[in-house]
């Protein structure tokens, strides 16, 4: 990178982060303007949507249907919205004294107790947005004892592959992309690096309210270098005091409980607690050829317990801060702290079993968060997000000792370990700024700039090689990635370009002499990368309820810390790694029918196609037993995905998805030129059916049962073209049917039953790695309004 | 030839029968005589197709070295992944994997009477880093890279009955001990080689830690470590100053003649500090059959008679005569040439009919076939293209003939079995 690219680098991050939110305060002189939203009767409508139009500014009515907006002098039209109630409008003039507004809605011709929402709720508003987007209400799965991970495995396109039972290693892929080629955000700000006490695989869903999965073509403002896609996980919000408590208890002694609780003071000072914990023994059913370790001759196959597997977390996320005030729509100062620990019982193959090696973890995480609307100026709005990972990671791994899968041990009495010897310690001090700025003018445009920037900087030893100088040199990256978008809304059509600069910077130390009585020596270097990427999605609406959907996205994926410099156990840094490219391309088109006025149905039909490069791949080092990262693989993928849901009344959802993937090697030089990448699922789908029956023992008390299942077609491990079909290795078909029954009291108290994968098939995500088989657990969730 | 060769090449290992006095030519001419069998004997090749990822060997069967054209497409006995290394005894053939510290499984094959590979046994192994056939064993032994663990454990699997193929007997070493250095160097165990009645092991020293593991003060030296089997029990240490270490990393430097004299190759690579260090030419020595000592009387510079080149790796047809594999540049471990070894009249013979160094990309190391007697010994050769042939080395008078053709696949074991009774 030249010196003039370097200026114009730190200008844009004076622009987007340096200058702080707290500089100038909008001075714009607003009116408020309030009101009550009634039904026929006169009874207030709590829940209501109150929208100007044409603007983007919105409340929700409050208990006894009571509003409040705040508002520029000038006319505006207010739309009123309630399920169950026909939609009406009002026209004011705010300045003119009329300021306390009533209105009243009537009740919709259709039967009115079981009326669909038909407003567009969020869920549908995403979904409508030009990119190739999927959406989980995550709070229709909070009776359940789903995590993150679970849950993201029954989007369309999403598969989530794990290792084992609670806490287990879990990776997700977006239609083929896999690792760190999919980035995963929650409330926009990235997760990357942050440490094993904040995963996916331990992070519950009633965390969440919904999660928006991008498939290859990425917003701006989520500034990420994801190849295949995004996740973005958008927390609970909460306006008003509220707390909520859940316990579970499961098969294999598996407890999680969660504590949701969120203060709002009529100042607006508000604070928030987020509390969980998991724990589980994970000590289910294994089908193994155990080893004698004597002999190394394998026993006959049995059924035997994992024995070394336990793994729990505890986390508390709290933020403290105000709401609704002039100077900031949301202001938190919050910290994360967590802990994990998790025991390892097998290597990449199931004949690999340990019984001491373990890992520890935790998080120590500050963050600050802050929103704007009309900041500066009118229709400019501002968010920044930050926070500092202190967080510590340990591989313990100092036992010398051989385990079979009986649990019988075979110690030597030298030191070693049952797989490297190491007693690591490292922190990786990850830093991260965001900030977004969205400036909407005329009717019908926005421009958005997005900064990301990330800072790393690992320091750690190996207490076993203490004086070790290898371990003192610096190990740093800074990354950041500054977009610029530019929207265009009309009714039925919109139209979003962007471009994203990525820029990286890593330090490192490179060594010389050694030889020939010549001292060692460390010599610092740098080394820099800049990329520039760009995307267009537009969106067409032939009518209200059909959609069209094109985009495409020139996407990069900076070389991740741990690629970079190593994981410090099984994997060795490649500091001379390049950004991973694509060409992404994707085609939708969405149906939105009422069948009649309880029956609802919804089609969507989406084709990708993503041409890869420099595609990040696992090798071995040479001369060593450790992996290293490189640029070796060129990729092309060809696929389509659909999905149909249908709703009648409020009584019954179900829905489908599946997925084809074509992913193909497009490596001319290589022997597999043209044929499917193996070990990756390319056949696989979800269906889901929920039956709500209101009323049951007592009025407003509902219960309802749950089915899901989930299908992935079998596919090799190696492959498919080479070797005598018989003798290939790879993952079966898998079907799981999960069930479960939930009784809602009074809205308050909620018990759950579910039984997961209940014919106690043996699945399988990674070859010869057996999942749990049948489990239980009950759950409860208490909450206060 | 690009670096994936030298990768393959240390990872892809097999042993070949040749190595050691007891092969299987032994048990072949039995089940060819034992009028019991239907099958013919066959060619096990074990292939490794040249991808980035996912990356697994495959075991084919062929009649011919001489010709004709065999392929993993659709075709072959699937590996668990590659890193693999094949040993061939007893008409058995044995599939292990190199598992990066982890234990795996190791299967056994022998052909049965319709010419195809059938699984014996499994069982499980460690991962280790020298192996060899030592009267009927496989003895195996896991060396550490690490100053903080400096041991290297033994194995003594058994191999004389089919039926119950497992460990008898096992130990410890510790190599920092074994080196003796003043700086605390580990003994690194290039191979394993019987001789007579005893297990000869080379090793090279390396510092283990210091962020110049593979690194050594003491490249310019030979050692043996000379141990009774099967008590294992170390005997004495032979030290010789004439050449660097014997061997290196994964690759055997110690053969044995018809006379029970063993020859010791070096390679003369060791490195300080990331950079070579051997002061001493590539060379051989000799180690006379009875003696316990480096035979001062003979040494051959290979590097004189090669105008430059130095060995990487050897094949012993027999009759005091070699198949040296040898490279170019050993700073950027680049380039391989062929040449036929006159052990006993210190000549080397560029063997001609192979393809230009600069075309060969991947080329098979330690696991290639040596016919009955010797007369030929069959290679395998990938070149620029990726197209893969075996390439039969007529040993007296040097010349390679191009023969089977391997398609996706480079070539990294070639072996025979005769039918099981």
């Amino acid at each position: 990178m030249s010196f003039s690219d370097n200026i114009t680098l730190k200008l844009w991050l004076v622009l987007c982060c340096v200058l702080t939110p707290f500089a100038v305060i909008s001075q714009s002189g607003k009116i408020s303007v309030s009101g009550t939203v009634t039904g026929p009767s006169g009874q207030g409508i709590y829940g209501a949507t109150v929208a100007v139009h044409n603007s983007g500014i919105g409340v929700v009515t409050g208990e006894k249907g009571g509003f409040e907006l705040s508002l520029e002098e000038g006319t505006y039209t207010l739309e009123v919205s309630y399920m169950g109630y026909k939609t009406a409008s009002r026209t004011i003039e705010v300045g003119s004294g009329q300021e306390r507004i009533s209105i009243t809605l009537e009740e919709s011709p259709y039967e009115l107790r079981e009326v669909v929402l038909s407003g567009k709720n969020m869920i549908r508003k995403i979904e409508e947005k030009a990119f190739n987007v999927s959406v989980v209400d995550a709070e229709k799965l909070h009776h359940t004892t789903l995590d993150l991970g679970h849950a993201l495995d029954r989007v369309s396109g999403i598969r989530v592959r794990e290792s084992g039972g609670v806490g287990s290693e879990m990776n997700f892929s977006i239609n083929g992309f896999r690792g760190k080629q999919v980035k995963l955000f929650i409330d926009g700000i990235p997760m990357d690096d942050i440490g094993s006490s904040f995963q996916l695989n331990n992070i519950p869903i009633n965390l969440a309210e919904r999660i928006e999965v991008y498939k290859g073509v990425v917003p701006v403002g989520l500034g990420a270098d994801a190849l295949g896609g995004a996740v973005n996980i958008i927390t609970n919000t909460y306006k008003k005091s509220h707390i909520d408590a859940s316990y579970s208890y499961g098969s294999f002694n598996t407890h999680r409980s969660m504590v949701n609780a969120v203060y709002v003071a009529k100042s607006g000072f508000t604070a928030q607690l987020n509390a969980y914990q998991n724990y589980s023994d994970n000590n289910y059913k294994m089908e193994v050829q155990a080893v004698d370790l004597e002999t190394n001759k394998y026993y006959p196959k049995r059924t035997v317990r994992r024995f070394h597997d336990t793994y729990h977390n505890e986390t508390v996320i709290a933020n403290i801060g105000v709401v609704q005030k002039s100077y900031a729509d949301e202001l938190l100062f919050g910290i994360t702290l967590g802990n994990s620990y998790k025991e390892i019982q097998t290597g990449a193959r199931v004949e690999s079993v340990f019984g001491a090696w373990h890992r520890k973890g935790n998080i120590i995480m500050p963050s600050l968060k802050y929103r704007k609307k009309d900041f500066l100026a009118r229709g400019l709005d501002f968010r920044l997000n930050a926070n500092y990972n202190l967080g510590q990671e340990k591989n313990i791994d100092t036992v010398n000792v051989d385990y079979n899968w009986l649990g019988q041990k075979k110690e030597y009495d030298t030191p070693g370990g049952e797989r490297s010897y190491s007693l690591y310690k490292f922190r990786n001090h990850n830093g991260l700024a965001n900030a977004v700025w969205d400036y909407k003018f005329g009717k019908a445009h926005k421009l958005t700039l997005s900064s990301t920037f990330n800072t790393f900087n690992r320091k750690g030893n190996n207490t076993l090689e203490e004086d070790s100088e290898s371990y003192e040199q610096p190990q740093k990256t800074l990354k950041n990635i500054v977009g610029l978008g530019y929207q265009f809304v009309s009714d039925s059509w919109n139209l979003t370009v962007f471009g994203k600069q990525y820029f990286q910077e890593n330090k490192f130390s490179t060594r010389i002499g050694g030889s020939n009585n010549e001292e060692l020596r460390y010599v610092k270097a740098t080394k820099n990368y800049n990329h520039l990427g760009y995307g267009v999605a537009g969106t067409w609406f032939l009518n209200e309820d059909l959609q069209f959907k094109v985009s495409y996205e020139r996407a990069y994926r900076l070389p991740g810390n741990e690629e970079l410099f190593g994981d410090l156990i099984n994997l060795a840094g490649n500091l001379n790694l390049r950004p991973e490219e694509s060409y992404n391309y994707n085609l939708g088109v969405g149906y939105w029918w009422q069948l009649r006025p309880q029956h609802r149905l919804y089609f969507a039909v989406n084709g990708f196609y993503r041409d890869a490069n420099d595609f990040i791949r696992t090798r071995l080092q040479t001369n060593e037993e450790m992996q290293t990262k490189d640029n070796l693989g060129k990729v092309k993928n060809t696929g389509l995905e659909g999905e149909i849901r249908y709703q009648y009344g409020n009584r019954l959802m179900a829905g489908m998805n599946i997925t084809y993937l074509d992913l193909k090697n497009n490596s001319k030089d290589e022997d597999t030129y043209g044929d499917r990448i193996p070990n990756i699922p390319y056949l696989y789908g979800n269906a889901d059916v929920t039956y709500t029956v209101p009323d049951v023992w007592g009025k407003g008390n509902t219960l309802s049962l749950g089915y899901n299942l989930l299908y992935v077609d079998s596919f090799y491990l190696f492959w498919p073209s080479l070797g005598t079909k018989s003798t290939k290795r790879g993952i079966p078909e898998q079907i799981s049917h999960d069930l479960n029954v939930t009784y809602t009291y009074n809205n308050k108290l909620q018990f759950t039953l579910e039984c997961r994968n209940i014919l106690d098939k043996n699945l399988y995500d990674n070859f010869s790695l057996q999942k749990p088989g049948r489990s239980f657990s009950a759950k409860i969730k208490y909450t206060i309004l | 030839m690009k670096s994936t060769s030298y990768f393959f090449g240390l990872f892809t290992m097999s042993i070949a029968v040749s190595l050691v006095g007891c092969s299987s030519d032994d048990n072949g001419d039995g089940g060819d005589n034992g009028g019991g069998t239907s099958g013919e004997s066959k060619y096990i090749i074990a292939a490794t197709p040249q991808v980035s990822e996912a990356v697994a060997d495959y075991l084919l069967t062929a009649d011919d070295l001489g010709q004709g054209t065999i392929t993993t497409r659709g075709n072959g006995v699937e590996q668990d992944g590659t890193w693999r290394y094949y040993v061939t005894h007893n008409n058995m053939f044995f599939s292990m994997l190199y598992g990066q510290g982890n234990p795996g499984a190791v299967t056994a094959y022998e052909l049965n009477a319709e010419g195809e590979l059938e699984k014996l046994t499994n069982f499980q192994s460690e991962t280790v880093q020298a192996f060899a056939v030592v009267n009927d064993d496989i003895l195996m032994i896991k060396i550490s890279r690490n100053a903080t663990e400096p041991y290297a454990y033994w194995y003594r699997l058994d191999i004389s009955d089919k039926e119950s193929i497992g460990i008898v007997d096992e130990g410890v070493i510790d190599t920092q001990k074994l080196a003796d250095t003043e700086n605390g160097e580990l003994a690194f165990f290039s191979w394993i080689t019987q001789v007579g009645n005893k297990v000869y092991l080379p090793y090279f020293t390396m510092k283990g830690c210091c962020n110049d593991a593979w690194g050594t003060e003491y490249p310019d030296e030979a050692n043996i470590a000379v141990y009774s089997y099967p008590e294992m029990e170390l005997e004495k240490v032979i030290r010789d100053d004439r050449t660097s270490a014997i061997g290196s990393y994964f690759t055997n430097g110690l053969t044995v003649d018809e006379k029970g004299d063993a020859y010791a190759f070096s390679s003369a690579t060791a490195t300080t500090g990331g950079e070579l260090s051997s002061t001493k030419p590539s060379a051989v020595t000799r180690i006379k059959n009875g003696t316990t000592e480096f035979d001062q009387e003979y040494y051959f510079d290979l590097e004189e008679a090669t105008g430059g080149l130095y060995i990487t790796d050897h094949v012993y047809a027999g009759n005091g005569k070699f198949l040296g594999i040898f490279g170019v540049d050993k700073a950027s471990s680049s380039g391989v040439k062929y040449g036929v070894i006159d052990a006993y009249n210190k000549t080397v013979t560029p063997v001609s009919g192979l393809p230009e160094p600069d075309d060969i990309e991947v080329f098979t190391n330690m696991n290639n076939y040596v016919s009955d007697g010797g007369a030929t010994v069959s290679t395998g050769i990938t070149d620029k293209a990726g197209a893969s042939y075996i390439y039969n080395i007529d040993i007296a008078s040097a010349t390679a003939t191009r023969g089977l053709q391997v398609e996706q696949g480079t070539i990294t074991t070639i072996s025979r079995l005769d039918p099981a009774e």
